[in-house]
């Protein structure tokens, strides 16, 4: 089911591509992923998670530009780096979809969520803007722990929606955050202890 | 699902107006990152076979007061079976623990345990703890091979955060002197990564640079942004900024 809806969405724009363009690198840009389409259907927990995650990934994209020119470790500035780009262009889908649904981009929804369970989200502007004046010798242990807590944040966040969500394209997006997440906690975890 | 709801002090705390029923791992808090706790291993792939905890790290949660690698919670059992042979990390005398917090909950205290004993304790005020923190304890007398059991006591439930850490203090020879300084790191083994091809299926797991080329689902596509490649980021409209279709 997911992966019939994927080969569906992915089709088109191959197609559209690979039929006129001699050169890829220039009809292919962030606008691309941010036609992928929704569809109309969609309730409550499909807002509220591409509102938060969308708060979420603004917060990332500070914090991943700051290590692409602070990290001291080649691997580390190359995982950011794909961190960022990867993030930017769902920022761009998921920005699309609220709009076409007459929906807020951007709310902080950080603080009533997190209040009913008790806790502060991990990141706030506080711990960001740490990362731009840590001592270059300690970033990358500054860096990686506080990116670990953001992206379990992002999985969390996923698990809401593949629990509670309707609109599939929603739900399958979740689906590769939890994915993708994971795979870079599981690099962020290796890079700290080796 | 996992949780079963019922100690009294959290019924309370969430009566303040709460009707989202959040998903369990939303109510994960947190754990030991480094030097890595047993649910730290297994979430980096390090120890492999370790069921569901890899997914969710931060949630080994159980009533306080309990001395046990698994929180008292079946579903963790893993943690706590020692035929697992968990690779101990190699520090000095002096460790410092990093906690990664994913809900940072007001703080009784933490607690670490060797063996039962405890071997420190760090007040948290009934404040609420930065997203990461680090604590530094000297277990100077403690040479060789032990577990560290370490707590994260919670100021407003009845619950707590447990991590196991194994570790080889002292670097491995016990007659070291106290001394403050780095934990000497062993040689890493770096993740066995499969080499680059120029032309290959695509895979997770492999190193790709800019302009290589790999084969996915018969069809052509090359690397515009170098990465290591994970479960998710294999060529596809989601992942145009890292392959461009050929």
């Amino acid at each position: 089911m997911k992966r019939l809806l994927l080969v569906l969405l992915f089709l088109p724009s191959l197609a559209a591509c690979g039929s006129a363009a001699p050169s890829p690198a220039a009809t292919l840009s962030a606008q691309d992923v941010a036609e992928i389409q929704a569809g109309d259907k969609f309730n409550d927990t499909d807002v509220m998670f591409l509102q938060m995650l969308v708060y979420h990934q603004k917060q990332g994209l500070e914090m991943t530009a700051t290590a692409a020119s602070r990290a001291q470790s080649p691997d580390l500035k190359v995982l950011a780096q794909a961190v960022q780009a990867t993030e930017k262009d769902e920022l761009s889908m998921m920005k699309s979809w609220l709009t076409q649904w007459k929906r807020p981009v951007d709310v902080d929804t950080t603080k009533s969520l997190h209040a009913d369970h008790g806790g502060l989200p991990a990141t706030g502007p506080a711990e960001i803007k740490a990362l731009k004046t840590v001592s270059a010798a300690a970033f990358d242990t500054a860096f990686l722990n506080l990116f670990l807590a953001h992206q379990h944040n992002a999985i969390e966040m996923a698990h809401l929606e593949t629990t509670n969500g309707a609109n599939e394209a929603v739900k399958a997006y979740a689906a590769r955050v939890r994915e993708s997440r994971q795979g870079e906690v599981q690099q962020m975890l290796r890079l700290m202890n080796g | 699902m996992r949780r079963k709801i019922a100690y009294p002090l959290v019924a309370l705390s969430v009566t303040a107006g709460s009707s989202l029923a959040v998903a369990s791992p939303a109510l994960a808090h947190g754990y030991v990152s480094t030097p890595p706790s047993r649910q730290a291993l297994c979430a980096s792939g390090a120890v492999a076979d370790c069921g569901p905890i890899q997914f969710e790290p931060q949630s080994v949660e159980g009533k306080k007061g309990l001395r046990s690698c698994d929180g008292g919670v079946a579903q963790w059992s893993v943690l706590s079976d020692e035929s697992r042979n968990w690779p101990a990390k190699s520090v000095g005398n002096s460790v410092t623990f990093t906690w990664v917090l994913t809900a940072r909950h007001v703080t009784a205290d933490w607690e670490y345990f060797i063996e039962g004993t405890k071997v420190a304790t760090f007040d948290g005020g009934n404040a609420q703890p930065d997203a990461v923190v680090s604590q530094t304890v000297d277990l100077s007398r403690f040479p060789g091979r032990h577990t560290v059991l370490a707590v994260w006591n919670i100021g407003d439930t009845a619950n707590a955060f447990y991590n196991c850490v194994d570790l080889n203090i002292g670097g491995g020879s016990p007659s070291t002197a106290p001394t403050a300084s780095a934990p000497t790191s062993p040689p890493t083994t770096a993740p066995s990564y499969p080499p680059t091809a120029s032309s290959s299926s695509w895979a997770p797991g492999v190193s790709y640079k800019i302009d290589n080329v790999v084969t996915y689902q018969g069809k052509k596509y090359q690397c515009r942004q170098s990465h290591t490649s994970i479960n998710s980021w294999e060529p596809s409209i989601y992942t145009l900024a890292l392959w461009l279709p050929l």
